[in-house]
């Protein structure tokens, strides 16, 4: 058999984007750019969208008058104890499902059910239940948390190598430390994945939930400005929301590079 | 014609067709306005309801189609992005900084508060009352539910704050987003008290659900109302905000006359011709209600419109300079160029 001799070039390099540095802030540079000129030459009508330099001026105000600090402040607590309470109460329903066949069998096909129910749609329930006060905005935060975290838990659960388990319980470990030893530190990827994308839920429901009878709050302000039509501080607004989004994934990942170092 | 030739009835009939082609060709002729107004099924816009009831938009040559809004501030923009060409609307932070960037303008007024006539009520929760709160001046320190920020509501709210001398920051303000949650809230005691239109406060009032506090016209005249049309149909198609205008001003009329008498107990006067307007009106208000129920409805919930359509300029400057002490509205926004009062002087 004749053989064919030719060279083979390397053909399996893969897509492999990688992260260019200048393109991001050019990117944001281009829009802003873009809106400046459309605003300023009239393609963009003064009603349909405020200036940048509205924008701008409407966000310096808020600092001025320390009213962005009243918003922050009251968005912030809702989101830190309405996240908390279904971030951790996730977390704990989470491991049981991912540990216990009872838990698997009755808290998973009950999570399922509760994840798709948009939570705006309880809202007057919540009310009812909770009534118009902060009770109500945590629970709205909280239903929205809750189910992402379950999953995230459970799937990281699922995820830990059974080798490292089954090897733990050959040696006579307590269960405890196993959960806390060998579950815990391999889950923490997921979980941390997890926290990402409840944090960005609990901020998309933080409009929802500062609807009902608030007077302070980032989602408030947004929601009065478009009563109001006041475009200006309402562009201003949620690019609050969207620093806000910004700035829980750049903490997160923070944690994620201190508490994951063992991975190398 | 003679070619028809059967007699005279056949003659006259095709006479008949002929006049009936000539004017249906006059009236194509000037029926080329056929124009969409966005409105609520509201009492105070009755007006405008018995305007196209009489065929007065008719004899203006005017083909009025109604777009049903279920809150005040689409409206507006309806009307600023071209998809409406007048509204009957509120007044409320919304649309005045709309129209002060030129998007809209106000050319004639619509509901208000005045005294002796029905409107808007304050009441208060049961427990509320129980706990004192049975007067204007004891809304001082009482959580107030509203629907909107820079709503109507919130405006009257001000309003009483200023005219007890307490300020509005004394009250906690509770936005609700809509009216269903201002009642439920008020029902079960989650805020001590709200604001409601005569329509849906009576009902209330009369099942002890809540309790009167009083009417919102013993506090100050208000005009809470306006027809709006954006800047684009004045300059362009000035004649056709004119001839709207004078249908809807003898719908007003129509409305003052038969709606708003007060007999000698103060109530409103319950004849034929109350009825009649009542039911016209009934129709857009109440559609689901058997004819005679609205009617009633209609009667008991007819607040003050004034009958010349006149806007109280003196009011609108009142109400912006409150806005803008609340940041309600752009400090740029002058009542020039909000109100246009070249039509209804």
């Amino acid at each position: 058999m004749p053989y064919d001799l030719r060279p083979v070039p390397f053909r399996g390099g893969g897509f492999a984007p990688k992260h260019l540095r200048f393109f991001g802030p050019a990117t944001f540079l281009a829009v802003l750019a873009y809106w400046w000129i459309g605003t300023h030459l009239g393609w963009i009508s003064p009603i349909a969208m405020p200036t940048p330099m509205e924008v701008a001026r409407a966000l310096i105000d808020m600092v001025q008058t320390g009213e962005l600090w009243q918003h922050l402040g009251a968005s912030l607590q809702r989101l830190l104890i309405g996240g908390a309470i279904g971030g951790i109460s996730g977390v704990i329903v989470g491991f049981a499902i991912g540990l216990s066949s009872i838990a698997r069998s009755t808290a998973l096909p009950l999570v399922s059910a509760l994840f798709p129910i948009p939570k705006i749609a309880l809202l007057p329930l919540f009310i009812i239940w909770f009534g118009i006060g902060e009770s109500s905005k945590y629970a709205t935060i909280a239903f929205g948390v809750f189910s992402p975290m379950v999953i995230a838990a459970f799937g990281g659960v699922d995820g830990v190598d059974r080798n490292l388990i089954r090897m733990a319980q050959s040696f006579g470990i307590p269960t405890r430390d196993i959960i806390a030893k060998i579950v815990l530190p391999g889950a923490l990827p997921a979980l941390l994945s997890g926290v990402r994308i409840a944090a960005s839920i609990g901020i998309i429901l933080l409009t929802a939930a500062e609807m009902i009878g608030a007077q302070y709050g980032v989602g408030a302000m947004v929601l009065a400005s478009g009563n109001l039509m006041q475009t200006d501080r309402l562009i201003a607004g949620v690019l609050i929301l969207s620093a806000l989004g910004l700035t829980v994934a750049f903490l997160i990942g923070c944690v994620e590079k201190t508490v994951l170092k063992w991975r190398g | 014609m003679s070619t028809f030739g059967k007699g005279t009835l056949i003659d006259r009939r095709v006479m008949l067709l002929g006049t009936g082609a000539f004017s249906a060709l006059g009236a194509k002729a000037l029926a080329a306005d056929a124009i969409n107004v966005g409105v609520l099924r509201f009492v105070s816009s009755g007006g405008l309801y018995l305007a196209i009831e009489r065929g007065y938009f008719k004899a203006e040559a005017i083909d009025v189609s109604l777009t049903f809004f279920e809150a005040a501030q689409p409206i507006a923009v309806s009307i600023a992005s071209g998809d409406t060409q007048f509204g009957l609307t509120g007044i409320s932070g919304g649309t005045l900084n709309l129209a002060g960037r030129g998007a809209l303008k106000i050319i004639a007024s619509q509901g208000g508060e005045k005294k002796g006539y029905t409107g808007n009520l304050l009441v208060a929760s049961n427990a509320a009352f129980a706990r004192g709160l049975t007067s204007f001046e004891a809304l001082n320190g009482a959580s107030v539910a509203i629907s909107q920020v820079g709503s109507t509501f919130h405006y009257q709210l001000g309003q009483i704050a200023d005219a007890k001398g307490f300020g509005l920051a004394k009250i906690a303000i509770k936005p609700l987003q809509s009216l269903p949650n201002m009642v439920a809230a008020v029902k079960t005691g989650q805020v001590d008290a709200t604001i409601l239109a005569p329509h849906i406060a009576g009902p209330l009032i009369a099942h002890g659900d809540v309790k009167l506090i009083g009417p919102l016209s013993d506090i100050a005249d208000y005009q809470y109302g306006g027809l709006f049309t954006s800047p684009k149909i004045l300059t362009g198609n000035r004649d056709l905000a004119v001839r709207f205008v004078r249908a809807y001003v003898r719908g007003l009329v129509d409305y003052n006359a038969a709606l708003m008498r007060r007999g000698a107990d103060g109530r409103p006067v319950e004849d034929d011709l109350a009825v009649k307007a009542g039911l016209e009106i009934g129709k857009y208000v109440y559609p689901s209600d058997p004819p005679a129920e609205a009617a009633r409805k209609v009667i008991a919930a007819a607040v003050y419109c004034d009958p010349t359509g006149k806007v109280d300029i003196a009011d609108i400057d009142r109400q912006i300079s409150w806005y803008k002490s609340q940041k309600l509205v752009d400090a740029s926004v002058e009542t020039k160029a909000v109100v246009d009062t070249s039509i209804v002087p």
